[in-house]
């Protein structure tokens, strides 16, 4: 029966969970990688991270993910709880990230079906000897004694929960000797009290985990500090005076003495319980850490407290609960994930909403005279506005900002440059610009190349930047804006810039170049074009990470696939900026929809310049057939779209047609068809894979009569 | 038009209650098609549609007569005449299409005229014959000859209709569904 238990469900969140928790463990390392060391916040986050990682790969059974977890929630671990000085920050910065990285790695053989066989011995003895480090640094440095914390009046924080109906109070519960497991009956008086607790403080400080503290508490008795705004009897009959407890005596205190915490036990770092762990669970766990217990010996510095178990930082109890249970819990209410294919099947369903409200609404047998349409007409303006509505809604709810994106980037601006030794200052703006998800995927991988480009080959050593009278720390911004229905991806170093002169000789090499033409004709455009093609490097030597000549024409063949389009300015010794011009959106775009014979066309609005009608005195026509149009003294090529797909019935005379100028990339050329039906806003569909790509299509549309038009491909055509 | 709803109500029936893979073999979805009688393997087929309006793509193969409108579906739709280089035939209201359904390929047939479901069963279906009346062209479609009372049905392998002997339409298509996932 045990094999018959199927982890596929659980695996699918698993994998998407732990993937949300390694990304946002890599934001927050990357945002405070430059400081003097983590903020307790962040050592909290870390080490709730790994905590959790750890326990949901221990239940997938993927041993070496736990393994690795495991370590480096000891080293966070001892680092919460000890205050270690003198810690090599980025050192333990590249640790966590190694970490993180290695988890992605085998979460992504996990995904793809491959065996989770990572090694994780190597990792695992760099983070022990790391571990060891820091220990020693600490021992080395001046132990900081845990009474400065005390003096510290900005710890004594007023719980916000507290009004001044709160009431203080100091319990102490003695239990009869000779009791079992007192540990967990004091637990449980903990978790009773949960429900009235506005703040709760107790000692002995690790009952769960450490079944010494049973015969502690047995021994001295159980202390706990209690803020609610409940009165004493309420209290005493919470905690129910069972066969076990000998005596319970509550004393209500002042606030003060209540943030000063145990005079009584001089515990400075009373760990708040994990009010959500149940008794139960307490139980087993109190069981597991017995086991274990000779092995934690040989470690002082690690208390046998189960990590993560506990809410940390007891100095200023009001502050902690509120992070560690209210905030996620905010979070969440607010955000539902939701499974991609069936926000597609919703897209497509509301696409074919906005069809068939067409089909209702332009029925032929609307068109029927003296017809009352008024109630009609009412109801269908009704209909229509929620459709547009809906589809505003489900648009907005593909939109994600590229936030996540820039944050990849950032990823890859620390490991180059600390590879190279550069040290480079990574600015990013905008990058709350929200962009269609399909879209994002496709420029994830293009803009990684560019700015791995940037800081490889843009930003020069340090020395040279120096000499150059540049300060040495380089940067790089990535920047992201919307305009024009378009949106604006720009990489920008103030590095070297492109060699014009370099690239200009290469070019003649691979005779790239017309050799009649001298250099100086070709404007910085059209050379800095030719590092977009394929096997193009001048750069002499190939690193690890650039300079093998593939890449920068893989770069413009991804965007391109995405209707974008890549610019190149740069200035030698000042550096370059590579600009993405991306469409918000491909699901649906507004376009004009034409005929030509009886085939109808679809083209993006935003490919077309202008329309113009000719006649035949425009026209100049050269002996090998190729046709141009003079327009106010502009010269255009001309493409009879009825002959290039070789339609049949189409107009032959220019005067009877329409002239549209379409314009990609700053190359126009007019295109000819029969006539123009209207704009409308289409829902753009994929030719099927069966029917082979044909230029200039890309796609195909459903118009309002339910017949289907292909849509054109303003830059296929103009190739 | 009644003798197509029919078979449709057939079809129906024969998917429906039977959605057990088991149910449907050995049963085949016959047309017309030339001369010839051919058969389909009824679990290929979705369903059958009258002729509708078809949009053309240029630039492709003659047999790919473009892309119809399958209640907001968008599909291509092949002539069977052209595929098995017979000579064009003028549609006209007999015409249906078979949409069928391989690999999660959605593809119509134009056909001349739908004829019925028969039950073929295994010990009646001979390999084709290497000289005959079957000439080359249908060789590569035809996995086996049906024998049913006097009659006999070519049966077709859709996989081979659709994309042997084009393999850069396949590779294509591989090329195109690796982009999209």
């Amino acid at each position: 029966m045990a094999e018959e238990f199927s982890t596929d469900g659980m695996l699918d969140i698993y994998l998407f969970e732990n993937s949300q928790l390694l990304e946002q463990l890599q934001d927050m390392v990357l945002e405070q990688k430059d400081e003097e060391c983590f903020d307790e916040d962040s050592i909290n986050e870390i080490f709730r991270t790994m905590h959790t990682i750890k326990g949901s790969s221990g239940i997938m059974m993927f041993d070496e993910i736990t393994t690795v977890a495991h370590k480096l929630e000891d080293v966070f671990y001892y680092l919460r709880e000890s205050h270690p000085q003198n810690v090599p920050h980025l050192e333990l910065v590249d640790h966590v990230l190694e970490v993180a990285d290695f988890i992605s790695n085998e979460m992504e053989k996990i995904q793809n079906g491959d065996p989770a066989d990572g090694e994780v011995g190597e990792i695992v003895a760099r983070l022990d000897v790391f571990l060891e480090k820091i220990k020693s640094n600490a021992d080395a440095g001046e132990e900081k004694p845990p009474e400065n914390k005390h003096e510290e009046p900005k710890q004594f924080y007023i719980s916000p929960v507290a009004t001044s109906a709160s009431r203080f109070y100091k319990i102490y519960i003695h239990f009869f000797e000779g009791t079992e497991m007192a540990n967990v009956h004091a637990y449980k008086a903990v978790y009773a009290l949960k429900e009235i607790a506005e703040d709760l403080l107790y000692s002995p400080e690790d009952i769960i985990s450490d079944p010494s503290s049973a015969e502690t508490i047995i021994k001295e008795g159980f202390k706990i500090l209690l803020q609610a705004q409940c009165g004493e009897e309420e209290i005493r009959q919470i905690i129910g005076v069972g066969y076990d407890i000998e005596k319970v005596d509550v004393f209500e205190c002042k606030a003060e003495e209540f943030l000063q915490g145990f005079d009584f036990g001089e515990q400075d770092d009373a760990p708040v319980i994990d009010l959500d762990s149940s008794v139960e669970e307490i139980e087993a766990q109190t069981q597991g850490t017995e086991d274990g217990e000779k092995a934690e010996e040989k470690k002082p510095a690690k208390p046998a407290i189960a990590p993560g178990d506990f809410v940390i930082k007891s100095k200023d109890p009001g502050k902690q609960r509120k992070l560690a249970k209210d905030k996620p819990k905010s979070d969440k209410a607010s955000y539902i994930s939701v499974n991609i294919g069936k926000m597609d099947q919703l897209m497509e369903l509301i696409g074919e909403l906005v069809i068939s409200e067409s089909v209702v609404l332009q029925n032929p047998d609307l068109k029927v005279p003296g017809l009352n349409l008024d109630n009609f007409n009412k109801a269908a303006s009704q209909l229509s506005k929620i459709a547009t509505d809906l589809q505003n809604v489900i648009m907005s709810m593909r939109m994600v900002p590229l936030t996540n994106t820039f944050q990849k980037m950032n990823r890859i601006v620390f490991d180059v440059s600390r590879k190279l030794g550069k040290d480079i200052d990574f600015v990013m703006v905008g990058e709350q610009t929200e962009v269609d998800r399909n879209i994002i995927e496709h420029i994830s991988d293009p803009l990684m190349h560019i700015v791995r480009n940037s800081v490889d080959h843009g930003i020069e050593s340090k020395e040279e930047r120096v000499e150059s009278g540049k300060p040495e720390k380089g940067k790089v911004t990535l920047s992201a804006k919307t305009e024009a229905g378009k949106v604006w991806i720009c990489v920008e170093d103030d590095g070297a810039g492109l060699d014009r002169d370099k690239i200009i000789a290469k070019a003649r090499k691979q005779g790239l170049l017309d050799d009649n033409k001298p250099d100086s004709e070709y404007t910085d455009k059209e050379v800095f074009q030719f590092i977009t093609l394929p096997g193009f490097s001048t750069n002499e030597v190939v690193t690890e990470y650039s300079g093998r000549g593939v890449g920068m024409d893989v770069v413009v063949q991804n965007i391109q696939k995405i209707g974008g389009s890549l610019e190149i300015e740069s200035e030698k010794g000042f550096g370059s900026i590579m600009s993405l011009k991306i469409p918000l959106t491909l699901a649906i775009i507004d376009g004009i929809v034409m005929e030509i014979g009886t085939s109808s066309f679809v083209i993006e609005t935003g490919a077309i310049k202008e329309f113009v009608r000719v006649n035949e005195e425009m026209m100049i026509h050269e002996p090998d057939g190729e046709e141009y149009v003079m327009i106010r003294g502009e010269c255009f090529p001309v493409l009879r779209l009825g002959e290039w797909f070789e339609l049949n019935n189409y107009r032959e005379s220019v005067e009877e047609g329409v002239m549209l100028i379409l314009e990609v990339d700053e190359k126009k050329v007019c295109l000819f068809v029969d006539k123009l039906i209207g704009e409308q806003e289409i829902v753009v569909k994929p030719i099927p894979s069966y029917i082979k790509k044909v230029k200039g299509l890309s796609g195909c549309t459903q118009l309002g009569d339910g017949s289907i038009a292909l849509i054109l491909d303003a830059a296929g055509l103009i190739e | 038009m009644e003798e197509l709803s029919e078979l449709k109500r057939q079809v129906e029936k024969d998917q429906t209650t039977s959605s057990k893979h088991d149910a449907q073999k050995g049963k085949y979805m016959t047309f017309k098609s030339g001369h010839e009688y051919f058969g389909l393997e009824i679990q290929y087929v979705n369903e059958i549609i009258q002729l509708q309006t078809i949009t053309a793509i240029p630039e492709t193969e003659d047999y790919i007569k473009g892309l119809i409108n399958l209640r907001g579906k968008v599909i291509p739709v092949i002539d069977v005449r052209l595929r098995f280089k017979q000579e064009p035939f003028e549609y006209n209201d007999r015409t249906c299409i078979i949409v069928i359904n391989i690999k999660s390929m959605v593809v119509g047939l134009i056909i001349e005229k739908i004829a019925e479901v028969v039950e073929i069963k295994e010990e009646n279906i001979l390999p084709p014959p290497t000289l005959g009346r079957v000439d080359k062209a249908h060789h590569k479609y035809v996995y086996g000859i049906g024998k049913v009372g006097d009659e006999v049905k070519l049966l077709l392998d859709p996989d081979k209709l659709l994309n042997d002997e084009d393999l850069s339409v396949v590779e294509q298509a591989n090329e195109m569904n690796n982009d999209e996932g």
